[in-house]
């Protein structure tokens, strides 16, 4: 058992190392590939010259292009990314529900509510505070109805959840209905969808200080995830304090999402497909799913964001389109597979 | 099912049918110009089929009560003298120029958005002329086809066409001008309509393109990913009729959603703004120069900004006039 | 580990589920809670774990009062097994006796294992017999095995108390005898003490040092099986008619059950004394009942 043991082990390393390259080679060539004819060497040396490093000298639109369009993108990709990931698998296994999302709980809904909200008052600015702050709001109202006749089961929080999410969604199409002129459509649909064009440095600490912060309580909280898996007696009975773990971790999701959504809108599919992906090459005990589906959910955003701004150059596609698309035929094969799982 | 419940759906399924029934009748029009003309006799030329964005229509007499939506139809009616014959218009992009505020003074506007079907049916109008196709839809004036059953004639601007084979690819402005070549002649103004043309024809051959054709940007909103004019639509049109080489020209599309990067690696000599009541050219402005990328174009720099009324940017009457302020703002920016 | 229950009563929205419970397990048995259903079985033992308090009365484990211990303490103390079986539970057995272990984990959020847990949760298999599961997928086990492997996660966690909500529900025979054995053999020599809520008053009888009977949240016999298990004791409680002998093999109480008096007519010979509703006498079957009643 010893030598299966530490062999297992070893195969867990090599994946996380693995994937952790593979995130540095899909930033490296998403920060070298786009519609402007931009060199390696210009890619170096604008980074080395802002990062204070002795370097190569580069002009100041191809540095402009590299250092604040695609960096920060590639960045907040990777960050949004690995945090959708961490959010899915949390809520997957709280709720004990394989189809759970980071935004079952209204989230997504209530952030594209603000956002539309403040894009049709022309308050574009304030886009990302109102999208965070109207995640928290259908996280409220969904937790308030779930409480409604007696203690909040995951079953209570997810049919709530659904509830609040149609009327947040029936009020942001009312907004777009009744207000929406010219083409304004566009910048909405192009947020309901999800995208990161418009990522900044300013998103970038955003969504990185949410995910080190959230992130690193979810994985130390890894075996807490663990207990769950035979449901709240018996993790009652292993010492886990139940109520406060499920609220704390909930709460924290919230936190991750809802900063996540505000900076890039509600990309779909990456915290629903990345958990079941990694589960399958690492099984399911969290403190080796964690931190590996973290570091893949950034390597496909990374990858689909690449992909959605060179496919159609000079056009650019929301990414929520592309995860979609690519979503779809992995989440198929992976339900082919699952036919040996307890899932199935 | 109990018998309580079987009673309570049976007399909902009555009710329904019987309410059916009742509202299919409704909206008869009252005797309109086909009785007119059969009236005063035959109207000369008429009646006129043409083939509309894929719809044929059918004008048996002039329209005497014509309703408008958006504003490049609207003022084209003006300018050919028709404001009587309107009864209504709506979802107007902007004021009116100067030179039709008077013919428009005594408009009828009915809603600043797409309207209903019943509100435009209140009107009792012959014939809906509609800037954008998709304004004949089920929730907007109504389906082609359902007017058409109620003797109402619609009209598509061939400019906005998007069906397959009348998409103008590109659009020019002899395009523009057949459009009011075709609006003269059904409603039965066709001197009107030839003079307005060889007006704009002059107007236009009068325009001295800028020299050196400098590229430009047409910045249309967006601020993630901009909505810029692209290869065949009216912003491509404009700048080339203004001697401008548009940083899009090889986009194959009215209008594209692009990303900020092709537009800083061509950094463009001149940005054009579309200043729009929902989306002004000064927030345009601002976004140009808070975006850390963009705030570092030449023409951000230096504030190179042309800046366009939104109703003067659709194919229409005055795209000519928009194009003649295209040069002359640039000139004015070359002088500082 | 002895517990202690003194005047225990529980209620749920003004529903009384336990009232003034009152017993002394001894250390080192294994203790079988019985009655029907609704009887409060389940809810005594999650009080007994700590998983909730008492609306009045204490719970002693030991020498603690178990609705003030910390969570995690109380988890070092006392293991609980439920009894539902857990659909889409996609762990290895070596996952889910490791399990045992958390509430032994330091560190912040207990994120750091001690040295010893794989050495623990290996010994906790092997005390079961499933050492050679340990790679399977617990959700392809049978349901035998599945209990198996749950004892050796309770026992993983090194508790003092086991408690366990009936663990032979939805087994086979073998099975539910293995069990027993097994809770058996791990209790007494380590201290362990056990207690199991049992439907099977035949396993209860044949496996627990003592059993405590449930009627309607009280507690109305304790001591025993020999002494609790009477006819006239099993009758008030469950409804049925009951009749101990001595087992063939080694002399423990086993209970036969027949039909009360008050059911419908049934073909089968009823015991004619009391029923009044006798069937007509045409059949043989009857002809003989009669018969043995003559002889009685």
């Amino acid at each position: 058992m010893r030598q299966r043991r530490n062999a297992r082990r070893a195969g867990y390393a090599g994946w996380l190392a693995g994937a952790i390259g593979g995130l540095l080679v899909a930033c490296a060539v998403a920060v070298t590939i786009g519609p402007a004819d931009v060199s390696l060497a210009e890619v170096v040396a604008s980074i080395t010259t802002h990062l204070g490093l002795p370097g190569g000298e580069v002009d100041v639109l191809t540095d402009s292009i590299v250092w604040q369009l695609r960096l920060p993108r590639v960045l907040t990709a990777a960050a949004v990314g690995a945090g959708l990931a961490l959010s899915g698998a949390v809520m997957q296994s709280i709720t004990r529900n394989p189809l759970a999302d980071p935004y079952l709980l209204g989230l997504s809904s209530g952030a594209s509510l603000g956002a539309v909200c403040v894009v049709i008052l022309g308050l574009s600015f304030a886009l990302p505070a109102a999208a965070f702050l109207g995640a928290l709001a259908a996280l409220f109202a969904t937790l308030s109805i779930a409480r409604v006749g007696g203690a909040i089961t995951p079953a209570r929080a997810v049919l709530s959840g659904l509830a609040i999410a149609q009327l947040a969604a029936a009020g942001t199409s009312f907004i777009i209905f009744w207000s929406a002129k010219g083409d304004s459509y566009r910048e909405i649909l192009n947020w309901l969808l999800g995208s990161v064009a418009g990522a900044t440095w300013t998103s970038v600490a955003v969504s990185a200080s949410a995910l080190l912060l959230v992130g690193t309580f979810i994985v130390l909280a890894a075996t807490r995830l663990d207990a769950f898996a035979f449901g709240d007696t018996a993790a009652a009975s292993l010492g886990v304090n139940v109520n406060a773990t499920r609220w704390a971790l909930l709460g924290g999701v919230a936190l991750l999402t809802g900063a996540m959504v505000s900076v890039s809108g509600a990309i779909g599919f990456v915290g629903l497909i990345l958990p079941h992906l990694v589960r399958g090459l690492v099984g399911p005990g969290h403190r080796r799913l964690l931190p590996l589906v973290a570091v893949m959910g950034a390597i496909f955003l990374v990858t689909a964001d690449t992909v959605a701004r060179t496919l159609f150059d000079p056009r650019e596609l929301p990414v929520g389109i592309i995860t979609a698309f690519i979503g779809v035929p992995v989440f198929i094969l992976l339900i082919k597979r699952m036919r040996g799982s307890a899932w199935a | 099912m109990t018998r309580r419940h079987f009673a309570a759906l049976t007399a909902t399924a009555a009710s329904v049918l019987l309410l059916a029934a009742c509202a299919a009748p409704a909206a008869t029009p009252p005797a309109g110009p086909a009785a007119g003309a059969a009236k005063h006799g035959a109207t000369a030329g008429y009646p006129i089929e043409l083939d509309n964005c894929g719809t044929t229509v059918t004008v048996p007499a002039p329209p005497r009560r014509i309703v408008t939506i958006k504003s490049s139809t609207t003022e084209l009616l003006l300018a050919l003298g028709l404001s009587d014959r309107i009864v209504g218009t709506a979802f107007l992009d902007g004021p009116l120029p100067e030179e039709l505020a008077d013919e428009g003074a005594s408009l009828n506007v009915i809603s600043d958005f797409l309207p209903g079907q019943e509100a435009v049916l209140g009107l009792a109008p012959d014939f809906i002329y509609g800037g954008w196709e998709s304004n004949f839809t089920a929730d907007g004036v109504g389906e082609r086809d359902a007017l058409a059953a109620l003797n109402i004639r619609t009209y598509v601007s061939p400019a906005a066409c998007k069906g397959e084979g009348y998409v103008p690819d590109p659009l020019t402005f002899d395009t523009v001008f057949a459009e009011i070549q075709e609006a003269g002649a059904i409603f039965g103004v066709q001197d009107a309509a030839a003079e307005l043309v060889a007006d704009q024809r002059a107007s236009l051959d009068a325009l001295v393109p800028v020299t050196g054709a400098p590229t430009a940007l047409w910045y249309s909103s967006g601020t993630d990913s901009p909505y810029v004019g692209a290869g065949i639509g009216s912003p491509a049109m404009i700048m080339d009729a203004a001697g401008l080489t548009n940083i899009f020209a090889d986009v194959h599309d009215t209008w594209s959603s692009v990303g900020w990067e092709s537009i800083v690696a061509a950094d463009p000599h001149v940005i054009v703004l579309v200043d729009a009541t929902w989306n002004t050219a000064a927030s345009k402005m601002a976004t140009l120069e808070s975006n850390p990328a963009t705030r570092e174009l030449t023409a951000v720099k230096n504030k190179r900004y042309i800046v366009l009324p939104f109703a003067a940017t659709e194919a229409g009457i005055r795209n000519v006039e928009a194009t003649a302020s295209v040069i002359d703002q640039l000139a004015a920016l070359d002088q500082d | 580990m002895g517990v202690i229950l003194d005047s225990v009563s529980f209620a749920i929205d003004g529903q009384a589920i336990l009232s003034t419970v009152s017993a002394r397990i001894p250390d080192g048995a294994v203790v079988g809670l019985l009655g029907p259903n609704g009887a409060g079985k389940s809810t005594l033992l999650r009080l007994i774990a700590g998983i909730e308090a008492p609306d009045a009365g204490t719970i002693r484990v030991g020498d603690s009062d178990v609705a003030a211990l910390p969570r995690r303490d109380a988890a070092r103390l006392i293991a609980l097994l439920e009894q539902n079986a857990s659909p889409g539970v996609d762990l290895s057995v070596e996952q889910v006796v490791l399990l045992g272990r958390i509430p032994h984990r330091t560190g912040v959020l207990g994120s750091f294992g001690g040295p010893d847990d794989q050495r623990v949760a290996a010994e906790a298999l092997a005390s079961v017999g499933a050492e050679s599961l340990a790679d399977r997928a617990w959700h392809t086990l049978s349901g035998g095995q599945q209990q198996r492997v749950q004892i050796a996660r309770a026992l993983a966690q090194q508790p003092a108390l086991l408690l366990l909500d009936e663990p032979t529900n939805h087994l086979d025979v073998s099975a539910q005898l293995s069990l027993m054995s097994l809770v058996r053999h791990q209790v007494g020599p380590a201290g362990l003490t056990a207690i199991a809520a049992l439907h099977d008053l035949n396993l209860a009888a044949a496996y627990c040092d003592h059993v405590l009977l449930l009627n309607a949240g009280r507690l109305v016999a304790a001591g025993p099986p020999r002494e609790v298990l009477q006819p006239s004791t099993i009758s008030d409680v469950y409804g049925v008619e009951a009749d101990v002998i001595p087992h063939p093999r080694d002399g423990h109480p086993v209970i036969v059950f027949s039909e009360p008096a008050a059911y419908f007519p049934s073909p089968f010979p009823a015991r004619a004394a009391k029923s009044s509703l006798r069937p007509p006498d045409t059949d043989s079957m009857t002809a003989r009942a009669s018969r043995t009643e003559d002889e009685t």
